[in-house]
């Protein structure tokens, strides 16, 4: 059977479902469609239906005519109304071309502006992806709580407002396409950058988020310049996610990964996505990511990468999206350049306490300024410092071994 | 050879909040167990179980129905398998998925009636 199938399956069936009986039902919808596939999941024992696809799918619309005729018979009780789908009108939503249309609706009912940036990121994963409360907060490496306050506010916010599970019109569609991107980058991120023990995870976060990209690209409205480089710059990244972990789970950094492990076909659909960027005439943040990975991908090997022109890169980023973020990054360019002044000099304007969680970042990279600059004990104190602020295993690990490659080197 | 019936007990899946994901792994465990007692050629039936279920009891024949979701423990469903003795019917059910679900193997010979 097709990998992630029931999950992606979920998340289409809630979309369709969605759309014929409004968000309001939204909880019913999903409990409705769990139950399809616990059903699957016993009658399936002993024996795999032809397709596995066709059979939820008519589980699904079997489900749908129930829940009407429930939403109807209560209808009928109130109102004397009839105001639901016909059975025909839920046939016509069941073609392929419409079931991308409502789960386009889905992503963009996700994105809506007046939710929660963090929780639009879980909702998305719910409702689109089908992941469960669970994995999210797995995946997430947050509280199970946190998950379910998040996607509970959510919910409760798409009722309160009466949001519409529509795509946004003309004059809005910019806006909400942005948000759309700015979610699938940070869904993609937490699977590139979390450093979650499970290799896994963070693949399907990953594979989520370049699904879901896709998906937006296949429709020709909402073709953009942003949305193909965002797509560019998840292949280039996803093509070296193997190669940043070793087998015992240690992080492996740039320098030291094995350059020929790189995954060549997606590094080439990454190219072709950049290729099809230049048709449009927007430009973002994602061209300038995609650009930096590309000289880093092209470099023959760590010693020969181009940093002048990584430099200039990051600084174009600053100039649109200033972080302090971006501001540690332009100083370890600055130090690999050995213009150690200029490193010192963003070292200190940076204050750790803007970074907020990712403080040890800073004191990693205040250490390696030290190291390289020949003062050892400090920057031992200094890894000390990153060491007592993470949080992560796999992160203090690293730090760890290079807390004790320096004191090896100081004896 | 003898018969054995390995007969499956533990909650309701629709209780346990499993993910689209963890239902798909966990169905593709149970044919990978239902394939390898199929080229042992030791199966010999079993079916799953619907939830709905109808309890009569006592003389007076009390009927009540019960949803599964009310229940700590339901049968979910049962195999027929040949082995030598319970000691290589254990082995079999060694492969039973949902171990790890909290779910319980009961292992029993059926008895056949010897003229």
């Amino acid at each position: 059977m097709i990998d992630h199938l029931f999950r992606h399956q979920y998340g289409k069936m809630v979309s369709i479902l969605t759309r014929i009986f409004g968000l309001d039902h939204l909880e019913t919808i999903e409990d409705a469609v769990q139950d399809t596939f616990v059903s699957a999941m016993v009658k399936w024992r002993q024996q795999i239906p032809e397709n596995p696809e066709a059979w939820l799918t008519k589980a699904a619309k079997n489900r749908a005519i129930d829940l009407l005729r429930k939403i109807q018979s209560n209808n009928a009780r109130l109102s004397k109304l009839d105001s639901g789908p016909s059975a025909m009108a839920i046939d016509r939503l069941f073609l392929d071309n419409e079931i991308e249309d409502s789960q386009l609706r889905m992503i963009f009912t996700a994105c809506h502006p007046s939710l929660d940036p963090k929780d639009q990121i879980a909702f998305a994963l719910k409702t689109i992806a089908g992941f469960s409360t669970k994995e999210i907060a797995s995946a997430l490496l947050l509280k199970n709580e946190t998950v379910k306050k998040r996607l509970s506010r959510a919910r409760r916010v798409i009722k309160e407002q009466n949001l519409q599970f529509s795509l946004p019109d003309k004059v809005h569609i910019i806006d909400r396409l942005n948000r759309v991107h700015r979610v699938l980058y940070l869904i993609f991120n937490e699977g590139f950058h979390s450093n979650h023990p499970e290799m896994l995870i963070r693949k399907d976060l990953c594979g989520e988020a370049m699904r879901l990209n896709k998906l937006v690209l296949s429709k020709e409205f909402l073709r953009t310049g942003s949305g193909y480089a965002l797509f560019g710059l998840m292949c280039f990244q996803a093509s070296r996610l193997e190669s940043k972990v070793s087998e015992n789970l240690e992080i492996i950094d740039l320098k030291n990964q094995d350059r020929s492990k790189w995954y060549f076909p997606l590094i080439q659909l990454g190219n072709e996505a950049m290729h099809r960027s230049l048709d449009f005439k927007d430009h973002s943040i994602y061209h300038i990511e995609a650009a930096i990975a590309v000289v880093h991908l092209t470099a023959k090997s760590y010693e020969a990468t181009d940093w002048p022109k990584i430099l200039t890169l990051y600084q174009k980023l600053f100039d649109i999206q200033p972080s302090p973020l971006t501001r540690l990054n332009i100083a370890f360019i600055q130090l690999q350049l050995k213009n150690y002044g200029e490193a010192l000099q963003i070292l200190e304007e940076v204050s750790p306490q803007e970074l907020e969680q990712r403080a040890y970042l800073y004191y990693g990279l205040k250490a390696e300024y030290l190291n390289t600059t020949g003062q050892i004990n400090n920057a031992i104190d200094c890894l000390d410092q990153a060491l007592g602020m993470v949080t992560n295993n796999i992160e203090k690990n690293y730090l760890l071994r290079k807390k004790n490659s320096l004191i090896a080197l100081n004896n | 050879m003898k018969d054995f019936m390995l007969i499956f007990i533990g909650k309701d899946y629709s209780q346990m909040g499993l993910s689209p994901e963890e239902m798909q792994n966990r169905m593709g465990k149970w044919w990978g167990w239902h394939a390898k007692m199929e080229e042992m050629g030791i199966l010999k039936g079993g079916h799953a179980l619907h939830a709905e279920m109808r309890h009569i009891s006592g003389p007076e024949r009390v009927v009540t129905d019960r949803t599964s979701t009310e229940l700590k423990e339901i049968v979910g469903g049962y195999y027929v398998i040949a082995a030598k003795d319970l000691e290589e019917a254990s082995k079999v059910a060694q492969d039973y998925p949902d171990y790890d679900l909290g779910g319980t193997v009961e292992i029993r010979e059926i008895m056949y009636f010897e003229q």
